[in-house]
């Protein structure tokens, strides 16, 4: 009798003990990303010559370019696509949006953030740009997503027109609210020739948009370029997601490239009504098919935390 | 016998020990240390990166930036192999002789010890405290500037503070020319230490240097237990130590045993130094170094009668001992200060050593014929030092607190008080908008004032305004990352201040070409000898022109990091600027490397620097 009842004490203890410690546990987020450039004979210059394992690494797609990092109480991520329109005044749109990025990884891997302000970063590493003895020109959109590994909040900051989506068991839970000045000119992080300071668009990196929520452990999250929201709607991409078996890198990469296949085989078709196509139409404009664009796509799950 | 064998071994052993030059000692003791390594079992190597920059004099970027600032030097390397000028690494303020040339420089301390070449430092907290077998510097762009590498016993990250602070030389160089700018990874011959060390301390002298040297990382290779081989006892060779009262009377025995020639310490007769005048004797003392001073003092009386004059004392440079000087030192020399007109305490005070009572005692003894005073990276200086100094020193013409940071802002208020100043160097410090103005309004005499890096000032307008009402003869401003100096305050400077001859308005942000403020600038500035328009964007050809047809005694310009700026521009200014020595071309898109050896090749005198990044 009396050791039942102490074997069950055993058990009850190890059963709460086991629960709380599920409670206390840290959240981190298993991302991969893929992408396709616009220019395709650019894009495969670029990727003569690489082995599968550069490819997975690859930080920039066409003008887009994105960053993953950890540190020690954050994970971290970001997208930022490069305003094409630079490249008529002869400057190169994907050297922008990439040091951008660089900057974010090397401020997070550095420490030189708070991860509940990502407004913050997106501040500090444009003020950095500042900072480079190098005359950079450009201009790109930029969105950061921070997952607080304690918390289990997500922080988001986006400005312009790239974006994320949160899904819970097959639904939007959360989304990113686009910025755009007018029809295809969105909020803009940019740097412009002295002199031409009024014909550019440019905002600060306070106009970026910020929200905060708590986030549950299975819950993806899209983060993506205009490329991919304005070729495939939700529907589309909640049907590729449900493709998504575990939470295993390969299966997120996978799922991730699909999702990228999808949408730069959809940019092309000429015949479908695109997300793009549908707003240009409610603008007045007679627009079909697809919208060819740089594509990046980051997709994660929000998993326990393992060293 | 075998006692006199036994002397004999002695006497032969100290002399060789004393006579061994250090890199012979080195050699023969490396030759040991490797035979010795074969037979003992070795313990494992721990290897570090830098965990934390400590302390630093001075860096090229900005004060919350991580771009070119010297917080880069913690950690692992990002550039490193690649060679270039690259955003993540650490790169000091000045390179070359250029600054050193400039009449806002101040002129040369005498009795400068040979080995002292140091112009900047860094310290490096590590993990843990090893005793060090190797430490290698990942320099990645002009390397070669490093000359000195030192070790502490203190742990900086421990809460106990020990009594005794040792600072070891693991390595010293005289600076040396390195011809290649590319990367390197430099690893000197290091002196073994007898004990642990976390905290290592870089001294670095760039005047060989042809461009911004940029380090990346420090690794720190050591061995957790003592290494057997420091048993073998060796002089060990300090950096400058200052008589004070224990080692007098330690020199003073050693001077007693083995004889002067000088005769015998009574009255009668000093031989020959009796016949030579007083006067020649000063000038031969004149020219031996502080501690060699300090150590004639103990050899008779009258050397020690000439060695405490007051005469011998009137520039006294403290800066090579930073290491040793205490306020045991300081109040050592009190007596022999009197007549004191030029001060240098650079670096000093590192950890403890300098208290701010021990300072101030000796500057109310000895600050009232004080015309300059170096206190630049003095970290135990506080309100009440900066108070006394104003009080005690009313003749001050130099005052430099150049990177004091932890400096209180409300500490600079006494500095108005000092109303015959000349030269003030406030770079990297706390200084707030009141102080700043409040100085200049009561400062009138300024000739040369260095506001670099000066990031709690709210309104550079109003200061460039207040400095062309009051300071009419200035001839040296520093505005170096001055944040919001627009075009009204730049015009109002120039009109007011025209005797100025340097003007360094690097970085400045939100100076704009367009509004006609450079063009300006030029046609009121004729004496025009130094300008850095460092990294703004809008310099453009008509900029150039203006200063071609304005200032022909130009010598230093630095245009870097524009896209409007043409080698035509860049040629008609250096002909008709035949006093140019410095162009700096770096990162403007319109000039390539064609463009500046066509332009070397015309114009030789002229140092055309065009930095790369790849």
């Amino acid at each position: 009798m009396l050791s039942v009842l102490s074997y069950g004490r055993l058990v009850a203890r190890a059963i709460i003990g086991g629960l709380s410690q599920a409670e206390s546990r840290d959240f981190s987020l298993v991302t991969a990303s893929c992408g396709f450039g616009k220019d395709v004979r650019r894009e495969e210059e670029r990727m003569r010559g690489r082995g599968e394992e550069e490819r997975r690494k690859m930080t920039s797609y066409g003008d887009d370019a994105c960053f993953t990092a950890r540190h020690s109480s954050a994970d971290v991520l970001g997208v930022a696509d490069g305003v094409g329109g630079w490249r008529d005044y002869g400057v190169d749109p994907s050297q922008f949006s990439g040091t951008l990025m660089k900057t974010c990884e090397r401020l997070v891997k550095e420490g030189r953030f708070i991860p509940s302000h990502p407004v913050g970063l997106l501040t500090s590493s444009y003020y950095e740009l500042l900072q480079n003895k190098v005359p950079l020109l450009g201009g790109s959109t930029a969105c950061i997503v921070v997952l607080d590994r304690q918390s289990r909040r997500l922080h988001t900051a986006n400005l312009g027109d790239s974006g994320f989506l949160v899904v819970r068991g097959g639904e939007v839970v959360h989304r990113s609210d686009e910025q755009t000045h007018y029809f295809n000119a969105p909020f803009q992080l940019s740097i412009a020739p002295p002199g031409s300071e009024g014909a550019v668009l440019s905002d600060s990196p306070d106009a970026a948009g910020s929200t905060s929520f708590d986030v549950l452990l299975g819950d993806i999250i899209v983060t993506a370029s205009d490329g991919l929201f304005d070729n495939m709607p939700d529907y589309m991409i909640l049907q590729e997601l449900t493709k998504l078996k575990g939470s295993s890198y390969e299966s997120i990469q996978q799922t991730a490239r699909s999702l990228a296949e999808q949408a730069h085989i959809l940019a092309y078709d000429p015949n479908y009504m695109s997300p793009f196509a549908l707003l240009a139409c409610d603008h007045g404009l007679d627009v079909r098919g697809g919208k060819p664009d740089d594509i990046t796509v980051l997709l994660s799950i929000v998993a326990e935390f393992t060293d | 016998m075998l006692t006199l064998l036994s002397m004999f071994y002695y006497i032969c052993l100290r002399r060789r020990s004393r006579s061994g030059t250090r890199g012979e000692a080195l050699h023969s003791r490396r030759a040991v240390e490797s035979g010795q390594r074969a037979a003992l079992p070795v313990s494992p190597e721990v290897e570090q990166y830098a965990k934390e920059v400590l302390d630093f004099s001075s860096h090229y970027g900005s004060e919350n930036s991580m771009s070119y600032t010297m917080w880069n030097l913690a950690g692992v390397p990002n550039v490193y192999p690649s060679s270039g000028d690259f955003t993540q690494t650490a790169v000091f303020r000045a390179y070359g002789t250029w600054w050193e040339q400039c009449a806002s420089a101040p002129p040369r301390f005498c009795r400068t010890p040979p080995g002292f070449h140091s112009q900047d430092y860094i310290e490096l907290a590590y993990e843990e405290p090893v005793y060090p077998t190797a430490v290698e510097v990942l320099e990645t762009y002009y390397p070669g500037a490093i000359v000195q590498i030192q070790a502490c016993s203190l742990n900086p990250f421990s809460q106990n503070t020990p009594s005794d602070v040792r600072w070891e030389v693991l390595w010293s160089s005289e600076p040396t020319k390195v011809l290649t700018p590319q990367a390197r990874q430099f690893s000197p011959a290091i002196k073994q230490i007898s004990f642990p060390t976390n905290l290592l301390r870089l001294e670095v002298n760039s005047s060989l240097q042809q461009y911004y040297t940029e380090l990346d990382a420090v690794i720190l290779r050591g061995v957790r237990d003592r290494p057997i081989l420091t048993l073998y006892k060796r002089p060990v060779i300090d950096v400058g130590d200052l008589s004070d009262s224990d080692e007098e009377l330690a020199d003073m025995a050693a001077a007693c045993r083995y004889g002067s020639d000088e005769g015998p310490p009574h009255a009668t007769g000093n031989g020959h130094f009796d016949r030579l005048p007083y006067e020649l004797i000063q000038l031969i003392l004149s020219h031996l170094t502080l501690r060699d001073l300090c150590r004639l003092a103990q050899s008779c009386k009258l050397l020690h009668q000439h060695c405490c004059d007051p005469l011998q004392y009137t520039q006294l440079s403290l800066q090579p001992y930073w290491a040793r000087l205490s306020d045991a030192s300081l109040g050592h020399l009190q007596s022999r200060c009197a007549l004191l007109q030029r001060l240098n305490l650079s670096w000093t005070g590192n950890r403890g050593t300098l208290t701010p009572s021990g300072f101030t005692s000796f500057i109310k003894v000895c600050g009232s014929s004080l015309v300059c005073l170096e206190l630049s990276c003095c970290h135990f200086l506080s309100e009440a030092c900066l108070e006394v100094v104003s009080q005690s020193c009313p003749g001050l013409q130099e005052l430099n607190l150049s990177s004091c940071d932890r400096l209180h802002p409300l500490a600079f208020t006494h500095v108005s008080k000092l109303t015959r100043l000349r030269r003030l160097v406030l770079y990297r410090t706390k200084i707030e908008q009141t102080a700043i103005l409040s100085i200049l309004t009561f400062c009138i005499e300024l000739r040369h004032l260095n506001l670099g890096s000066c990031v709690r000032i709210d309104d550079y307008d109003v200061v460039a305004s207040m400095l062309s009402a009051r300071c009419r003869s200035l001839r040296s401003v520093d505005l170096w990352r001055c944040r919001n100096l627009t075009e009204r305050g730049l015009a109002e400077l120039v009109s007011g201040c025209r005797t100025l001859e340097e003007l360094d308005l690097g970085w400045c942000p939100t100076l704009q070409s367009s509004s006609g403020c450079f063009q300006h600038l030029a046609r009121k500035l004729p004496r025009l000898r130094k300008l850095f328009l460092t990294a703004n964007r809008s310099v453009c050809d008509a900029d150039l022109e203006a200063l071609a047809d304005n200032c022909p005694s130009l010598q230093h310009l630095d245009i870097l990091g524009t896209r409007m700026v043409s080698p035509p521009a860049l040629k008609k200014l250096l002909q008709s600027c035949p006093k140019l020595l410095l162009l700096d071309v770096s990162f403007c898109s319109q000039v390539d490397n064609r463009n500046v050896q066509e332009l070397s090749a015309l114009f030789p005198k002229v140092a055309i620097k065009k930095s790369f990044t790849q």
